[in-house]
């Protein structure tokens, strides 16, 4: 009994290898995890903010132009509040994102993963200063490629990480099997797995899949083709399906010719 | 390749999450990998400086077209770590050849302007395609790949430049200002050695950014392949087929342990039924026997529904939600049409109904202001309402027996069985032994005592001296029973004891006498009054 609950125990996150998540515990005791985004995303995104601030620049500039001295100054006063106030607008009133975040997923969050207010949004683009330093974000590209978060100086300063917003990925069509229970003795992580096969038939080749069904031969005690089409049954099956639908009727018929013709 | 090995998590990952964690591998082994990429290329840029010392440009453009030569090191060295095998720095440039073996000319001619080629070329040093396999393995890679290859060799260029002007700027910065050097003849000159220093520099930054784009570059391939073969789902189906496999090899060699499990159980029944003849109740699930059973019976429970409540949130909401769904009431939808109807007039009704949310705003601005100013009115009446009561004449009509009776005023006991039968006589007797104060206060309280038991005044805890006397005053408009002798006398008595009281300044005898004799008046003369008709 001891032996199986050991080997039965779910995996150490420390043995499964790097990754770039980031979790934490809230007080609640709920595990939230977030995926924070390294510096070449973070890079690009900054570059398309800069690449909008300067358009909106340069229309301003030439329809103050009339203005005379009266328009150089407003101009000057935009650039301004452009170069200091947009990041935090678009932090604090827009979840987290810039249009240039917006363009890769990213989003700025708290570093207990709530979202941004006013007061680390206002430090940590303030310190855009220091990251700035010696030349061209030198201090920030560094601080981010050291750091174990991605953050550069001004996020360790406001207390904030850059995570992927994520996005749900849409499954495609389910394939067609039979809704099947799972046999006895699937834990959530391979319950998971099966249920990642069964959505992921479309992006995997089929040849592939075999393979991969095969390596459950001891679970399903089918082989081949059929032992593909039982794991994705069971897939259905844990997606809630319990029994064929509609187009079952002719579904159900379709994969016994496969059968027949092997 | 051992996937069971693998450093890092596999995972579907997006493509730039690739690229940062090829990133984060790149800080773990970055100093291996830039000693490992400068070397040779520090070995050739020394060569070029020795042969050709009078062209440093020349010796940094051929580092710089050399490039995927020196990276292809790096490169064997990544996919070695990144299945658990570390390999020391004599042990890889030992393999620098072998690394090198294939298409190495093409990267340097053709394909030296590639905008992929930290992603493409694992797919000769793992793969080790070549020609057609080559070109359709890489369509199929490129597919999803090739946009984030590309920027993250624009991203890779750039701050490659940023860094060597970055270092240089630091450089200047640090310089104490003190040393006053001529900057500008230093610049314009183009001193030989200034440029291989530069050039130098220049080296080591980009020393330094090979491994991150080499390793991000990996990845990017790598988290390709995870994606494309499902690599995460063969790791788990493996460790899924060893664990099932050792738990059937544990049920099977169970029976012998049940067959003596089930001996001894047998045995302490047999015990226990001898031993007592209470009836134990049998367990519920008696076909469950053996551990293995159980287990599959509790895995069975906790597969069902019961057990596995999960929610998917994906993005932040507001807790209460359901008090937001909650219809409104149709007081406050008919409140809000007649609203609508306030603010607009008959012709703008002529109007297109375009600016439909405005007249709401001004319907709803018009009743505030209503609101405002209603209750500034009620205010103001209920500020004033001891002016406006006065002012019309009411007093409110108390009962005698409803009003509560102060017992004491300032400290003085003013219940008027407390009182001397005959109150002159004894302030007198009082003055005259020289106890001027308490004669007077006994004379005042005395009239206090009059003035509430048989008059009626509505004196209050709160209420000072001066308040009494104006409160007499005033009472003395409306109730005929308290004559101005008497209103006058109370006022001159509250002066004259609060002289005493506060100032300690005794009256003259003549004024405390004279006070005796009109309290006499006042008081027994009212009283007479009173008792005679």
């Amino acid at each position: 009994m001891h032996d199986t609950s050991a080997s039965a125990a779910p995996p150490n996150p420390d043995e499964t290898g790097l990754d770039t998540l980031y979790q934490i515990e809230t007080p609640e005791g709920i595990d939230l995890t977030a995926q924070v985004a390294g510096p070449v995303p973070r890079i690009l995104a900054y570059t398309v903010d800069l690449f909008y601030r300067s358009l909106i620049l340069l229309v301003l500039g030439i329809t103050l132009r009339v203005a005379g001295n009266t328009g150089i100054g407003l101009w000057l006063l935009c650039s301004f509040l452009l170069e200091w106030f947009y990041p935090v607008l678009f932090e604090v009133l827009r979840r987290g994102q810039t249009p240039g975040k917006q363009a890769f997923s990213l989003a700025v969050v708290n570093d207990n993963l709530t979202p941004i207010g006013w007061g680390p949004s206002i430090m940590r683009n303030l310190l855009r200063f220091a990251d700035f330093l010696p030349f061209g974000y030198f201090a920030g590209i560094l601080s981010m490629s050291c750091g174990r978060y991605f953050q550069r100086l001004g996020d360790y300063a406001a207390g904030t990480v850059v995570v992927y917003r994520e996005q749900v990925a849409k499954t495609g069509e389910l394939p067609d099997a039979a809704p099947t229970p799972p046999p006895r003795g699937l834990q959530l992580a391979d319950q998971q797995a099966i249920v990642s096969l069964t959505e992921r038939s479309n992006v995997l080749s089929r040849a592939r899949q075999q393979e991969l069904a095969d390596l459950l031969e001891p679970v399903t005690g089918l082989s081949g083709d059929d032992g593909l089409r039982r794991l994705h049954g069971i897939g259905r099956w844990l997606l809630g399906a319990r029994r064929p639908q509609q187009n079952k009727a002719t579904a159900t018929n379709t994969p016994t010719q496969p059968e027949v013709a092997q | 390749m051992n996937l069971d090995r693998l450093a890092v998590n596999a995972r579907p990952r997006s493509s730039w999450e690739s690229v940062d964690l090829g990133i984060l591998l790149a800080r773990r082994h970055w100093l291996q990998m830039t000693a490992l990429w400068l070397f040779p290329a520090a070995l050739v840029f020394l060569l070029l400086g020795l042969i050709f010392p009078d062209s440093p440009g020349w010796a940094i453009f051929a580092i710089w077209w050399l490039k995927p030569v020196f990276e292809r090191l790096p490169l064997l060295v990544a996919s070695r770590q990144l299945f658990g095998e570390s390999m020391d720095n004599r042990e890889a440039l030992s393999h620098f050849r072998r690394a090198n073996a294939r298409d190495w000319f093409a990267w340097i001619s053709w394909r030296r302007l590639s905008f992929t080629r930290a992603f493409d070329m694992p797919l000769t040093v793992l793969e080790n395609a070549s020609g057609r396999a080559r070109a359709t393995r890489l369509s199929l890679l490129h597919r999803k790949a090739a946009s984030t290859a590309s920027w993250l060799h624009i991203v890779g260029v750039h701050v490659e430049m940023i860094l060597s002007l970055g270092v240089m700027a630091l450089v200047y910065m640090l310089l104490p200002e003190q040393l006053e050097i001529d900057w500008l003849p230093l610049i314009n000159s183009n001193t030989l050695l200034l440029s291989w220093i530069s050039n130098g520099v220049s080296l080591l930054v980009m020393a330094a950014v090979a491994p991150f784009y080499v390793y991000a570059g990996f990845m990017l391939y790598i988290g390709r392949r995870v994606e494309l073969e499902a690599w995460d789902l063969e790791i788990h189906f493996r460790k899924m087929r060893t664990r099932l496999e050792a738990s059937q090899k544990t049920t099977r060699r169970s029976p012998a342990g049940v067959r003596t499990g089930t001996a001894t159980s047998l045995l302490c029944a047999i015990g226990l039924i001898l031993c007592s003849t209470i009836a134990v109740p049998p367990p519920a699930q008696a076909d469950v026997a053996t551990p293995a059973q159980s287990e599959e019976l509790i895995d069975e429970v906790l597969a069902e529904d019961n057990f596995h409540r999960r929610e998917l949130q994906s993005r932040w909401r507001l807790k209460e939600f359901k008090s937001r769904e909650r219809a409104f009431p149709q007081w406050l939808i008919n409140l809000m049409e007649w609203l609508e109807g306030l603010g607009r007039d008959d012709d703008e009704q002529v109007e297109e109904n375009a600016g439909e949310l405005w007249p709401l705003v001004a319907g709803i601005i018009e009743l505030l202001l209503w609101i405002a100013a209603a209750a500034l009115i009620m205010f103001l009446l209920w500020y004033f309402r001891h002016h406006l009561r006065s002012l019309a004449g009411y007093r409110p009509q108390r009962k005698s027996a409803e009003v509560q009776r102060p017992e004491t005023l300032f400290g003085l006991d003013v219940r008027s069985d407390s009182l001397p039968d005959d109150v002159t006589a004894e302030v007198l007797k009082l003055w005259r032994c020289g106890a001027q104060r308490e004669a007077m206060g006994l004379l005042y309280r005395a009239s206090l005592a009059n003035l509430i038991s048989r008059f009626d005044c509505a004196f209050e805890d709160h209420h000072t001296e001066a308040e009494c006397a104006q409160l007499v005053r005033e009472e003395a408009t409306q109730d005929p029973r308290l004559q101005p002798a008497l209103v006058q006398f109370f006022g001159l008595l509250t002066t004259t004891w609060q002289r005493q009281a506060y100032a300690h300044r005794p009256p003259a005898n003549t004024q405390l006498e004279t006070l005796c004799r009109q309290w006499q008046q006042v008081f027994h003369e009212g009283q007479a009054g009173e008792k005679s008709p």
